[in-house]
C-alpha cells in the first residue's frame, strides 16, 4: 500500500487508515421525504463518534434522497461522507457525472456497489440499468482518478477519490468471492466493507483466505457489524435478506432476552470486540439500519474511539 | 486465419440477407443450448461455457452479494445463481484460472449482433484482461 501513497486522495478516512488507526464508519440512510432536518438529526449521532459516514444509494431499491446530495450536506456539516454509488439506477454516463459532481461537492470517498435488484424494493416494476457491474464501476472511478473518462478522454482536472468496494464473506460460492475481491482490488479498490458479521467462525475462515492471497495488504478491510432491536429482525434477515448468515446462538439469545434492545446492543458490541482481534481487519463498519441513534452508545460500549475526535 | 476471418466477417456483414441467415443459425444453436443473451461479445470460454449474462444484474466479473445459502439466485429463488454454476463447472473442468480475468464493460452497440462475426472482425479484442496488468496493457483503452 505504501507505493500508492503518492497518489493518495485527500480523504481523511484514507489518511487515518494509512496512519494505522483502527477506523469506524457508520451508515446513514437518507430520508424518503424532503426534510433536511432528518439528516441533520442523524448527523448528531455520528459527529465526533465515527470517522466516516456511508450514505446509502436508494438502499433496498426504495426511493430516497440521493446519495450525492445527502453526502454533500454531510460535507457542509463537517462530517466525512462515503458516497455509495450503485449501478442499478444509472448508466455509465450518469455514473461518471455523479463522480464529477461528488468531487466538486467535496466528497472524497466513493463506495462502488452493484445495488440491490429492483425486485427487492417497493417499485419492482422499474427497469434496472446494470450498465456496469461493481468491479467495472471500481475501475471506472479509478480511471477517473488517473485522469481518464471511460472513453479514454481526459478528465480535467481529475477527481481524487478514495475508492471502496464491498464483499460478502457469507455467501456461496465462497472461493469465487475471494477471486472477485482480488479483481476489485486490482481494478482499484483501496478499501473494502463487508456485509454485517453474525457468524464469526465463517468470517475468520474468510479472512484467513484473504490473508493467504495477501489481499489485506493491498486494501483496507472494514468488517461489518449491525445492531438489531429484536429477534424478529434477525429472523427476518436470515429468511428474507439474501446472502445473510446468522448464527442460531444470536437468535436464541435475542429471543430469551428480557430487554431485546439491550441484548442486541450487547451482541453487536461483543461481535465488534471479536472482530477487532481478527488479523487483517483495519476497521469496523456499523450498519444501524433505522437505529442510527444507537451508534454513540455502541461505539463507547465496544471501546472504539474515533481516531480523531470530531472530524474536521 | 485471423485475416481471412476478418475478411469473411466483413463480407457477411456487407450482405444483409446473408448476415441475417448467419445470425439466425448462430442463435438457433446458442440460444437453446447456451441460453445466450445476445450481448454480442462472448465470454463463454472464460465462464466454463455458462453465460453470465443470464444473471438478472448481468454481472460479468463475479457474483453479487445475494446468492442464497442453497446457491440459488436472490431474484429468482427457483433458479441457481449463475455464478455458482460458473464456479462449480469451472472447477469440474479445471478452468478456474479463467475466472481471474477482468471483463471490461459491455459495448452496448454490439447487443443483438453476431458474437462470432464480431470476434472474427476483431471487435471484441481486449474485452477480457488478465487480473494483473501485463506490460503494455492499459485498462482505460481496453475497449472495443
Amino acid at each position: 500500500m505504501e507505493e500508492d501513497a503518492k497518489d493518495a486522495s485527500d480523504s481523511n478516512l484514507e489518511r487515518l487508515l494509512r496512519q494505522g488507526s483502527f477506523v469506524v464508519s457508520a451508515e446513514l440512510g437518507p430520508p424518503a421525504g424532503v426534510d433536511r432536518a432528518v439528516i441533520l438529526k442523524k448527523c448528531q449521532y455520528f459527529r465526533g463518534v465515527v470517522d466516516a459516514v456511508n450514505v446509502t444509494d436508494n438502499q433496498s431499491a426504495v426511493v430516497r434522497m440521493s446519495s450525492l446530495m445527502v453526502s454533500a450536506i454531510l460535507v457542509q456539516e463537517g462530517l466525512e461522507p462515503i458516497m455509495q454509488l450503485t449501478c442499478r439506477d444509472r448508466n455509465r454516463l450518469a455514473l461518471q457525472s455523479e463522480v464529477l459532481s461528488a468531487a466538486a461537492a467535496g466528497i472524497k470517498n466513493v463506495l462502488c456497489l452493484t445495488g440491490d435488484h429492483q425486485s427487492a424494493g417497493n417499485q419492482p416494476d422499474a427497469k434496472g440499468v446494470f450498465d456496469l457491474d461493481s468491479t467495472q464501476l471500481v475501475n471506472m472511478v479509478d480511471e477517473m482518478n488517473k485522469g481518464f473518462f471511460m472513453n479514454g478522454e481526459p478528465v480535467n482536472p481529475p477527481p481524487h477519490m478514495f475508492v471502496g468496494a464491498t464483499t460478502n464473506p457469507f455467501a456461496e460460492p465462497f472461493q469465487m468471492r475471494i477471486w472477485n475481491l482480488a479483481k476489485k482490488i486490482n481494478a482499484g479498490a483501496r478499501f473494502i466493507q463487508t456485509q454485517p458479521v453474525f457468524d464469526l467462525p465463517l468470517f475468520e475462515k474468510w479472512m484467513a483466505a484473504v490473508r493467504d492471497q495477501g489481499l489485506d495488504q493491498q486494501a483496507f478491510i472494514l468488517a461489518g457489524a449491525m445492531p438489531v432491536k429484536s429477534a424478529k429482525a434477525l429472523i427476518y434477515m436470515r429468511d428474507h435478506v439474501p446472502g445473510m448468515r446468522i448464527a442460531g446462538e444470536y437468535i436464541r439469545r435475542m429471543e430469551s432476552a428480557a430487554d431485546p434492545q439491550k441484548e442486541g446492543l450487547a451482541i453487536c458490541a461483543e461481535i465488534v470486540r471479536q472482530l477487532r482481534d481478527v488479523t487483517g481487519v483495519k476497521g469496523i463498519h456499523i450498519m444501524p439500519v433505522k437505529w442510527e441513534s444507537i451508534t454513540p452508545q455502541l461505539v463507547e460500549e465496544c471501546g472504539l474511539r474515533p481516531a480523531v475526535a470530531g472530524i474536521q | 486465419m485471423s485475416k481471412v476471418g476478418k475478411r469473411f466477417a466483413l463480407f457477411v456483414e456487407r450482405h444483409r440477407t446473408l448476415y441475417k441467415g448467419f445470425l439466425l443459425l448462430e442463435n438457433m444453436i446458442k440460444k437453446p443450448v447456451l441460453r445466450c443473451q445476445s450481448c454480442g461479445q462472448c465470454v463463454l470460454s472464460y465462464n466454463a461455457f455458462t453465460c453470465c449474462m443470464r444473471c438478472p444484474k448481468q454481472m460479468r466479473n463475479g457474483p453479487c452479494g445475494g446468492t442464497r445459502p442453497d446457491g440459488s439466485c436472490e431474484v429468482y429463488p427457483d433458479r441457481p445463481c449463475i455464478w455458482q454454476l460458473i464456479y462449480t463447472r469451472s472447477v469440474k473442468l479445471g478452468r478456474e484460472k479463467k475466472l481471474l480475468k477482468y471483463h471490461v464493460p459491455v459495448d452496448r452497440r454490439l447487443e443483438r449482433t453476431s458474437a462470432i462475426l464480431n470476434s472474427m472482425a476483431g471487435r471484441t479484442e481486449g474485452i477480457s484482461m488478465s487480473n494483473e496488468l501485463e506490460p503494455g496493457e492499459d485498462r482505460s483503452t481496453g475497449r472495443i
